[in-house]
């Protein structure tokens, strides 16, 4: 088939110009879209407002944290009658148990397990785990994106990109303000070191990842943005809820190994100051699991709205 | 003449639910194509196929010899394509949009000043985000991005809707341009005279299957004449020999008939018998012919299946809008 010709205006002549013609300079287009990773921009320029406010609501309450752990002198802290707290807040001190809620390094898990930081994390992941797939699909501008030469693969790549870069934005905004305050605290420094306080921000992003994994894949069949949010709250909430029941009752303590908050451990991270590569390695298997569920789901499923 | 659009026995289920059968058509290069039908009918189903967005459940569609599916990378830089219900970020302008729906198509885009020109899209316009546009900018800005990147096939859903009749005459030269240039035009309508306009065959789709594919001029000789008779007061309705077929209407001691071409003498002959005071026949207009394919198919139809229902059960008096 010969190759039509191509048209510049055509046959017929166009009518006179407009006074204000469309020249699309930089100024017309403002902030310019990037070429490149087209659809990976798109998605955090589009939540930019939603993930800087996150990211100051870490670091506002991490800040608050620190703010009322340095208001107990250490004599107090481990003189108190709960050294031993009920097992079952473990769930809540973010340690397999090693570290008692009654330290430092305790206080500062619990604040890296507090449900305000389980709440940040999952509404980063809820928001553009459902902008992967599911929101277009909803909004119906899945039609003007994916009638290009763009593979249903590239799509959840920089997507699942975007999600990754706001988890990291969120999760780097949380460990940064403990690291300052650590820092500017001579007696939760002598405990507590920077690298374990990274070690602590790579086991808070893996746990993100993790509950992402399958988000991913719930927005690669979904059709509404609604049905995302809810696996993620469910994801979220449920599993920690498995953690701390398996916690509290030993009979079904085995499944503890099914909740993400069982390998989610930033106290004893910031104790003994490495990331435990098993747990890690858990938490982002689940993640890759559910990237390759996403993208067989995608690859078989109808775009339309 | 080469196919550019092909499908055979294409068939979209949902379920339970048809919304395509078994569609067999065939577009030429160059041709503008209308594919008509009423909201409901399958026009969407079909062109989502043709796009890659949908999967068929049985059958095949080639656009320019390449699956919409398998060889989305390949075939996808050669088409331009309009959603029938344009959605678009509402945050984003109409200019960040062209830029962005343009890097995806990794094509240069060598019409869009010239688009945006005779489409009346103002740099100021395109300095605004889209949530502030009316549905007939909107329409515009997606004109644009369908034809920006100077495409070798259009595929056009509904793409008047909202355009002011100025605008409309902007786009009806662009889409003469664009076949005149080689370039293929799929227009998907449910307004006749648009079709009747800008296409020189035409689809007739219904329920998801296809209820004819006729040229549009062969279409408007085929349809039936409109009659007007007026008798004098008092006369009796009851005396006038007509045939339910030929829909007819009374609105005081006016009588209107839709009286098909081959009947036309005959039937005037009988009326003209009675004491008629006026009389006037008129082509009528491409609705009716519509009609007339409509009540053809359900009569062909119920004689393969006497026991099944109508297609046209339930048929509005006018389904389709004849917009001026």
């Amino acid at each position: 088939m010969s190759a039509p010709e191509p048209l510049r205006g055509g046959q017929a002549a166009p009518p006179a110009p407009p006074p204000d013609r469309p020249r699309l300079d930089a100024r017309t287009v403002g902030r310019p879209v990037r070429a490149r990773l087209a659809l990976y921009w798109l998605a955090l320029y589009r939540r930019r407002r939603m993930l800087l406010a996150l990211a100051l609501g870490m670091v506002a309450f991490e800040t608050l944290i620190i703010v009322i752990i340095r208001t107990i002198p250490p004599e107090e802290m481990f003189a108190g009658s709960i050294r031993q707290p009920p097992s079952a807040f473990r769930a809540f001190s973010g340690s397999s148990g090693a570290v008692s809620l009654a330290s430092y390094p305790g206080l500062l898990g619990a604040g890296l397990v507090h449900p305000f930081w389980i709440a940040m994390q999952l509404t980063v992941v809820g928001s553009f785990g459902a902008a992967a797939v599911a929101a277009d699909v909803e909004a119906g501008t899945i039609e003007l994106l994916m009638v290009r030469p763009v593979s249903r693969a590239r799509l959840l790549a920089e997507r699942t990109a975007a999600l990754v870069s706001g988890s990291l934005v969120v999760t780097a905004a949380a460990t940064v303000a403990v690291a300052a305050g650590v820092a500017a605290t001579p007696r939760l420094h002598e405990m507590v070191s920077l690298r374990a306080v990274a070690a602590a921000g790579v086991l808070g992003l893996g746990l993100a990842l993790c509950i992402a994994g399958p988000v991913l894949a719930v927005s690669a069949a979904g059709r509404h943005r609604g049905q995302v949010v809810g696996a993620t709250i469910a994801l979220g909430a449920g599993s920690f809820a498995i953690n701390f029941i398996a916690q509290a009752w030993p009979t079904v303590s085995f499944l503890a190994y099914l909740s993400p908050f069982h390998y989610y451990t930033p106290a004893d991270a910031l104790v003994s100051g490495t990331v435990p590569l098993g747990s890690l390695a858990v938490l982002l298997a689940v993640f890759v699991a559910g990237v390759a569920t996403a993208g067989w789901l995608l690859a078989r499923r109808d775009l339309a709205p | 003449m080469t196919a550019v659009i092909e499908l055979a026995a294409l068939t979209k289920r949902y379920g339970a639910t048809v919304g395509i059968q078994e569609l067999d058509l065939r577009v030429e290069a160059g041709e503008v194509f209308g594919f008509l039908g009423p909201n409901g009918a399958g026009k969407t189903t079909t062109i989502r196929c043709l796009v890659g967005l949908l999967s068929p459940t049985a059958g095949t569609a080639r656009v320019l010899g390449l699956d919409p599916i398998a060889d989305h990378a390949r075939l996808t830089p050669r088409i331009g394509y309009l959603p029938g219900e344009l959605r678009l970020y509402g945050e984003l302008t109409g200019a960040q949009h062209l830029e962005l729906l343009g890097a995806l198509q990794g094509t240069p885009t060598p019409r869009r000043e010239e688009l945006c020109q005779r489409l009346e899209l103002t740099a100021r316009d395109l300095r605004r985000p889209v949530a502030q546009y009316s549905h007939g900018m909107k329409q515009k800005l997606g004109l644009v991005q369908a034809l920006q990147h100077d495409p070798e096939v259009v595929i056009l859903d509904e793409p008047t809707e909202g355009l002011d009749p100025l605008v409309q005459e902007t786009f009806f030269a662009l889409v003469s341009e664009t076949s005149e240039a080689g370039r293929t035009v799929f227009l998907s309508s449910h307004v006749l005279s648009e079709v009747q306009r800008a296409c020189r065959r035409v689809a007739i789709v219904r329920a998801g299957r296809l209820v004819a594919v006729e040229a549009v001029a062969a279409l408007r000789e085929a349809r039936a004449r409109r009659v007007r008779l007026s008798f004098p007061d008092g006369h009796d309705h009851g005396l006038v020999p007509m045939e339910a077929r030929w829909s007819p209407t009374w609105s005081g001691n006016e009588l209107r008939l839709l009286i098909p071409p081959a009947e036309l003498v005959a039937a005037l002959r009988r009326l003209l018998e009675l004491p008629v005071t006026d009389l006037a026949v008129e082509e009528a207009g491409l609705d009716e012919a519509f009609l007339a394919f409509y009540r053809q198919a359900e009569a062909e139809a119920a004689a393969r299946h006497p026991q099944a229902p109508a297609w046209g059960a339930g048929l509005p008096a006018n389904p389709v809008e004849h917009r001026r």
